[in-house]
């Protein structure tokens, strides 16, 4: 009987293993070799790549990307008579693992690749890309040392650095909120100590007490809970009436709000673009800023289609519009090279990036796209929500 | 004041839950001398159930029957569902390894681990799942006294917690099943010549330890909200340390390591940074196995030479 058990075991483990292999990984099918031209019609043929959080604590963010993404290569697909694949590439938002994707996606045919979502992950992956010359656009990291260190030179990215983000909400809360105190509480990771950086200055400098704090953001379960309860118990100050969670997991935020309310203390929460998730983070009152626009209610028509296109999947946050964008102008940037007679590379798809010019009309960011020599947007979009009763998220003006 | 008694309040809920699954290790190593690292997995497979229990019943925000009886079905279901998974992996991955080197059990229960929280991660995705506890166990429900405030789930978990500890003391000390368990924990092969069912009583202990950390994954889902696929692994490493600081084997070591961890997380949080928990709780595991390794409970084996 023993054998007939192990060999039970086995083939479960190996069917566990297939299926996990199948959802996180490169597929071979999309990462087929760039070639113009297949049948009789000549057909710009090429493969893409996402590197995304598609499982993990934040996939409801990864997800949103990478559904946005998929809207842009085919509706690019359509309009540009191309036919480029776009392959997924799960990285838990943990730079070990997306540097294990991007070594395979390196392997792979892939010409350019979306993602990945996390600043750390950038700085990780980054010089990777760079040797092998594969331009990547990030449409959610915004640590501004990306751009500024000259290690990633085919970076890119569609959403502004912490430098723009950090000031606008700091001055927004100086302005509009009035606090006399701030609890400003980091989750120790690159992205949300980079944002905390840039906040604390310009709320010091206008004489607001800042109660700067860190925990453990990789923490998990009842550990993680009893840290967040515990910096609400211990640090949340009756005159901190405003805290400032630049974290990158919603759910954290969610809970630490609950904290707040299970202890009746009073302040009101003001989360960044990681915490800009309307199905798990919905405390009302909360401020959230975000890169992204709202684009539920916009009249224009590419508006239209991409809320149709992903209405299918749910709700969304404010995620997905970057990411679109940022698949948006690889797919441009590839039919650009075949337009122009030749086959799709790295090298002249990351030459036709750098040249990118998407007026405002013609993506979703409402703002014109295009790109400085260090791969930072040219514009600087920024847009805030207020999380009603319902706990839905509602436009404010962020000046 | 209120700072200590809130942190004293928080402690002592996660510490409680620690102890409901510090117990399985200690019971499963008492018994077996295995440290059974899926045990914390089992917590994490409760923790699902719950959810889904609860949105059988409507969802948090709509259930379709009294909030009671829900909480009665979460946790019967989830100590039911978490004890079978726990006697089919003693039976199928324990069992067969049972005279192979110690080695061997141990990483195919590191083994479990893995597929337990990849299988969830397959057929229920990675996402955060909420237990949004607050629609129908409003904060408002509970004990607020001056500094003190515990709330309705704080309560239930202090509570429950209690008696069932209690209970499995009364349950190994008072009763048949209790008195084989201690014989087989003391020497196997002398327990068979005396006619005790060896594999019944290991797989009894099993399915206690197993549903006893399916009860606490609904209670840290109603208590903490979020759950996922991942939140077994810390939770379960948590545990083995309170197990390891109580004296693994020993009851009462598992419950006092269990609220001593806690406390210790929770005190650090609040006085120090909670940067500094995990450092200091896995810093008080390894000064145990340096100072006392038998823990605070637990007594020196003796080995036949």
């Amino acid at each position: 009987m023993r054998p007939r058990f192990i060999l039970i075991a086995v083939a479960l483990l190996a069917l566990i293993a297939a299926g996990c292999g199948s959802s996180s990984s490169s597929s071979s099918s999309a990462s087929a070799s760039a070639s113009a031209g297949s049948g009789g019609a000549k057909k710009c043929t090429t493969s893409i790549a996402i590197e995304g959080p598609f499982t993990g604590p934040v996939a409801q963010i990864g997800l949103e990307q990478l559904h946005f993404a998929q809207l842009a290569v085919a509706m690019d697909n359509a309009a540009n008579a191309t036919n480029v694949t776009l392959a997924q590439d799960d990285t838990q938002l943990t730079p070990a693992l997306a540097t294990q994707k991007t070594q395979a996606i390196i392997g792979s045919g892939a010409v350019a690749v979306v993602g990945p979502a996390g600043s750390q992950e950038v700085n990780a992956v980054g010089p990777l890309f760079g040797r092998a010359g594969i331009a990547f656009i990030s449409g959610s990291a915004t640590l501004p040392a990306l751009a500024a260190s000259g290690k990633n030179p085919t970076f890119f990215r569609v959403v502004p650095d912490d430098s723009v983000q950090g000031p606008q909400d700091a001055n927004y809360i100086i302005s509009h909120l009035k606090p006399k105190a701030v609890l400003l509480i980091d989750d120790a990771e690159a992205y949300s100590q980079g944002l905390a950086n840039a906040m604390t200055p310009i709320l010091q400098k206008a004489g607001i007490k800042v109660n700067r704090q860190t925990y453990n953001g990789t923490d998990t379960g009842a550990t993680l809970a009893n840290a967040l309860s515990s910096l609400v118990t211990s640090q949340l100050n009756p005159s901190e009436t405003v805290t400032v969670l630049p974290w990158q997991t919603a759910a954290n935020a969610q809970q630490f709000g609950l904290d707040v309310q299970q202890q009746r203390k009073k302040t009101i929460l003001f989360g960044t673009d990681g915490t800009n998730s309307p199905s798990q983070f919905k405390i009302p009152g909360t401020y959230v800023s975000n890169f992204g626009p709202d684009i539920s209610s916009s009249s224009s028509a590419l508006d239209k289609s991409l809320v149709s296109g992903v209405a299918k999947y749910g709700p969304y946050g404010a995620f997905g519009v970057p990411t679109y964008a940022a698949a948006d102008v690889l797919m441009k940037a590839i039919s650009s090279v075949c337009k122009a007679g030749q086959t799709p590379s790295r090298s002249n798809v990351l030459a036709a990036v750098k040249k990118t010019n998407i007026p405002a009309s013609a993506n979703p960011l409402g703002v014109p796209v295009s790109f400085q020599s260090n791969g930072n947007l040219t514009g600087s979009p920024g847009y805030l929500f207020k999380i009603t009763g319902a706990g839905k998220y509602i436009p404010v003006p962020n000046k | 004041m209120q700072v200590f008694v809130q942190t004293l309040v928080n402690g002592v809920t996660t510490g409680m839950l620690y102890a409901l699954i510090a117990l399985g290790y200690t019971m499963v190593y008492g018994v077996l001398k295995l440290l059974n690292f899926a045990h914390g997995d089992v917590y994490m497979i409760g923790a699902y159930i719950g959810y889904f229990v609860l949105h059988w019943f409507g969802g948090p925000t709509a259930l379709s029957a009294p909030v009671p009886l829900v909480l009665l079905v979460m946790f019967a279901l989830a100590a039911g569902g978490c004890g079978a998974l726990g006697v089919a992996m003693e039976r199928f991955a324990y069992r067969p390894l049972r005279d192979a080197p110690r080695i061997a059990p141990l990483i195919t229960a590191l083994g479990i681990s893995f597929l337990l929280e990849n299988t969830v991660l397959l057929l229920f995705g990675g996402f955060t799942r909420s237990y949004q506890t607050p629609s129908f166990l409003p904060f408002s429900s509970g004990l607020h006294i001056g500094a003190l405030r515990i709330d309705i789930v704080q309560g239930m978990i202090i509570v429950l917690g209690v008696l069932m500890m209690l209970g499995l003391r009364w349950l190994v000390n008072h009763t048949v099943l209790g008195k084989s368990m201690r014989a087989v924990a003391s020497d196997r092969e002398a327990a068979e010549m005396l006619g005790i069912d060896v594999n019944r009583t290991i797989a009894l202990t099993f399915f206690i330890g197993s549903a006893m950390a399916g009860v606490a994954g609904v209670m840290s889902g109603l208590a903490f909200n979020q759950i996922s696929n991942t939140i077994g692994f810390l939770a379960g490493l948590k545990a083995f340390t309170a197990a390891v600081v109580g004296g693994i084997g020993s009851l009462p070591g598992a419950m006092i390591g269990g609220l001593f961890i806690g406390l210790c997380e929770s005190f650090t949080s609040s006085y120090i940074s909670s940067q500094y928990t995990d450092l200091i709780v896995f810093g008080i595991l390894i000064v145990t196995m340096l100072v006392r390794p038998t823990g605070i409970f637990g007594a020196p084996t003796l080995q036949k030479v």
